[in-house]
């Protein structure tokens, strides 16, 4: 069962008083019943802003980017998929371990507010709790508590998830989940891609990247996105510019997909941030699992394990040489 | 108060077929499904949905394309030569603008359209027929009364179209909306007579809306400049253009020369102040060196210096930054903080 709001409130005022932080990012309520919305403490007596609950997608390690110079040890809360990518920014030497400290919490999985409403039928103001009772997710709408199944209401990440449990932490709040009923097959969404013909690929993604605004939220809002100058905003010379025509919104799509291999985790913030609804995650699952045939690599698993495109051997076979 | 010209009705299962015709003589655009609904230029009136709040993207594409081309231009290694992109002088009609987004046009007239004319956007403006749809399902996000805006009552439009019962009730609020009225005067029958009845009913029913208070938002934002309040907001936005590029108002743009030695175009992009290479000179020097200093300059731009050069904030409260940014950033709240004096609690 997963903890509650107060539960991490308590746990996090301890952690500033005993001093194993000086800084914590977490979530706070949002705009709506449906919404949180990160939020930054710098002490013990904030703590009361904090929740909990199955409406908290953010993907926070990608703020440990701008804690990075001699501001203390940041504490920070991640979720199964979040503590990936926080392994991910540690093995390209992004964070140091030690000025971060990393308060796990196992997520039986989130909750996709657009499903929410089309299930229920009610509008944000009429659904005033959700509640993860394990096995279902609780509702209550104008007032009357339904249990929902939690399929129905899942984000589709949440869907495919292999590790609730965050793989590392320093403290872990609640009980670690092994594993979650639903998941059968992680690449189904790929494997319905690859069997595609060619035109019909292009004519998809085509259509897709067409509608692209490039807001460049895909790439901001991603935890493995680190580079301090993207090659996006590079005047000299340009690759891209700032032209929504087909050409160069692809560029910019293949690119980035090329450059998250063996970093992405599938945290899902890309498709969950774009506002055009282009199926961003179906674009980088094929690349994980490209990943995962070639290089027998998931990412953001094991902080020791060698990166696969950034570790070099002299065996490592050369055929297209 | 606009006085209305013109009054009409049509049944609802003729609006199709009046819209394929107007799709015939005009270039119709509308608002279309896709992955997300944007207003696009449709074939036949079937391609229109009506099934919406509002747009994902406004229609201030249609006027100021997220990417146009200006000129064109070629050399021959002796001589330069500097060619307009031809534009097409076909009238154009917009279907289903609501009434924020209308709103947002009348402000962006008054940049586009002031001292120095922008003849890209005013060519647009002057060939462009706007038909309004009266809005009686607003978003939580929407806070359009804050602006003096009533949403089943769209201004600055030619034509307003209001859902009542079976039928639309039609009403032409300028001659140029009157004369295409006349001109398709086979699709409309007269008013039956109850419709303002109808549609105050309808309006009556509508959930309260969010109504913020604005008086003097521009002085209570001045003692706030360099206030520590931008840094707590700055440190959670992630600088994407969402907001920017979502808004019906936002327009500011990039402009970029593209080509090779025999010639090339320059275009004009759409650009947002929260993108750190929005003020990056080429010295590299960059005067809003953070997050704090854009996310405060997008809301002194909104809050402060539009109305202070304009006379009116730069927001029709259409909401659509606040329901897509996706850290949950919200306009409302800002606005609220800077009139209570909340922003020295954060």
């Amino acid at each position: 069962m997963t903890i509650s709001s107060e539960e991490l409130q308590a746990k996090i005022k301890k952690l500033f008083e005993e001093g194993t932080i000086d800084h914590f990012i977490g979530y706070e309520a949002g705009s709506d019943s449906l919404h949180t919305t990160p939020c930054f403490l710098k002490n013990g007596e904030q703590v009361s802003r904090l929740v909990w609950n199955p409406l908290c997608p953010y993907n926070l390690s990608k703020y440990l980017l701008d804690f990075r110079e001699g501001e203390g040890r940041t504490g920070i809360l991640v979720k199964g998929c979040d503590a990936r990518s926080v392994v991910e920014l540690l093995k390209q030497n992004q964070i140091t371990r030690d000025e971060v400290f990393i308060v796990g919490i196992p997520c039986t999985g989130q909750v996709d507010p657009d499903k929410l409403l089309e299930v229920t039928g009610a509008s944000p103001a009429e659904i005033t709790g959700i509640k993860d009772e394990g096995d279902a997710f609780s509702v209550t709408v104008k007032g009357k508590t339904q249990k929902i199944d939690k399929q129905k209401l899942l984000r589709d990440k949440c869907m495919v998830c292999r590790y609730p449990t965050p793989p590392l932490y320093d403290t872990l709040l609640g009980e670690a989940v092994d594993s979650l009923p639903w998941v059968t097959d992680d690449y189904a969404l790929v494997k319905e891609q690859e069997s595609l013909s060619s035109e019909e690929k292009a004519a998809h993604w085509n259509n897709e990247f067409s509608q692209c605004i490039r807001c460049y939220a895909c790439r901001n809002i991603c935890p493995v996105c680190i580079c301090k100058e993207c090659i996006f905003d590079k005047k000299m010379p340009r690759w891209v510019t700032k032209s929504t025509a087909l050409p160069e919104n692809m560029v910019y799509h293949l690119i980035r997909a090329f450059h998250v291999a063996g970093r992405c985790v599938d945290c899902g913030e890309c498709e969950r941030a774009c506002p055009m609804n282009i199926p961003l995650r179906s674009l980088n699952k094929k690349v994980e699992k490209d990943v995962l045939d070639l290089f027998d690599y998931t990412s953001g698993v094991d902080v020791d394990q060698p990166a696969p495109l950034t570790t070099y051997q002299t065996s490592d076979l050369e055929e297209f040489l | 108060m606009v006085t209305k010209v013109k009054s009409k009705i049509i049944k609802k299962n003729r609006l199709t077929e009046l819209l394929d015709k107007l799709a015939k003589e005009y270039d119709l655009i509308g608002p279309v499904q896709d992955n997300v609904i944007s207003f696009k230029q449709v074939k036949s009136g079937s391609e229109i949905t009506l099934d919406f709040v509002n747009s994902v993207l406004s229609p201030k594409n249609a006027f100021f394309p997220q990417t146009e081309t200006l000129f064109r231009f070629s050399g021959d290694g002796e001589g330069f030569k500097a060619e307009p992109e031809p534009e097409t002088d076909k009238e154009r009609v917009i279907f289903g603008i609501r009434a924020c987004d209308a709103r947002s046009l009348h402000l962006m007239d008054m940049v586009f359209g002031g001292q120095l004319e922008d003849s890209y956007y005013m060519r647009k403006r002057a060939k462009t027929i706007l038909i309004g749809l009266a809005c009686f399902n607003p978003a939580e996000t929407c806070f359009c009364p804050t602006f003096g805006i009533d949403p089943t009552s769209p201004e600055g439009v030619d034509i307003v179209f209001t859902d009542v019962d079976d039928r639309y009730w039609v009403q032409a609020l300028t001659e140029k909306g009157a004369s295409l009225l006349d001109q398709l005067a086979e699709f409309f029958d007269e008013p039956l007579g109850d419709e303002a009845k109808l549609k105050d009913a309808k309006a009556a029913g509508l959930t309260k809306m969010k109504k913020l208070d604005v008086a003097g938002l521009p002085d209570k934002m001045e003692p706030l400049y360099n206030d520590a309040y931008w840094e707590s907001i700055g440190m959670k936005c992630l600088g994407c253009g969402i907001c920017t590029y979502l808004c019906p108002t936002c327009h500011c743009f990039d402009l970029v020369d593209e080509g090779r030695d025999e010639g090339g175009e320059r275009f004009r992009s759409w650009d947002s102040c929260m993108f750190p290479d929005f003020t990056l000179m080429a010295s590299g020097e960059n005067p809003r060196p953070d997050q704090k200093a854009r996310v405060q300059q997008r809301f002194f731009h909104k809050l402060k210096y539009f109305p202070d050069r304009y006379g009116e904030v730069a927001c029709t409260g259409c909401g659509r930054c606040l329901k897509y940014c996706p850290v949950n950033i919200n306009i409302t709240k800002i606005i609220g903080d800077v009139m209570s004096g909340k922003t020295k609690n954060e």
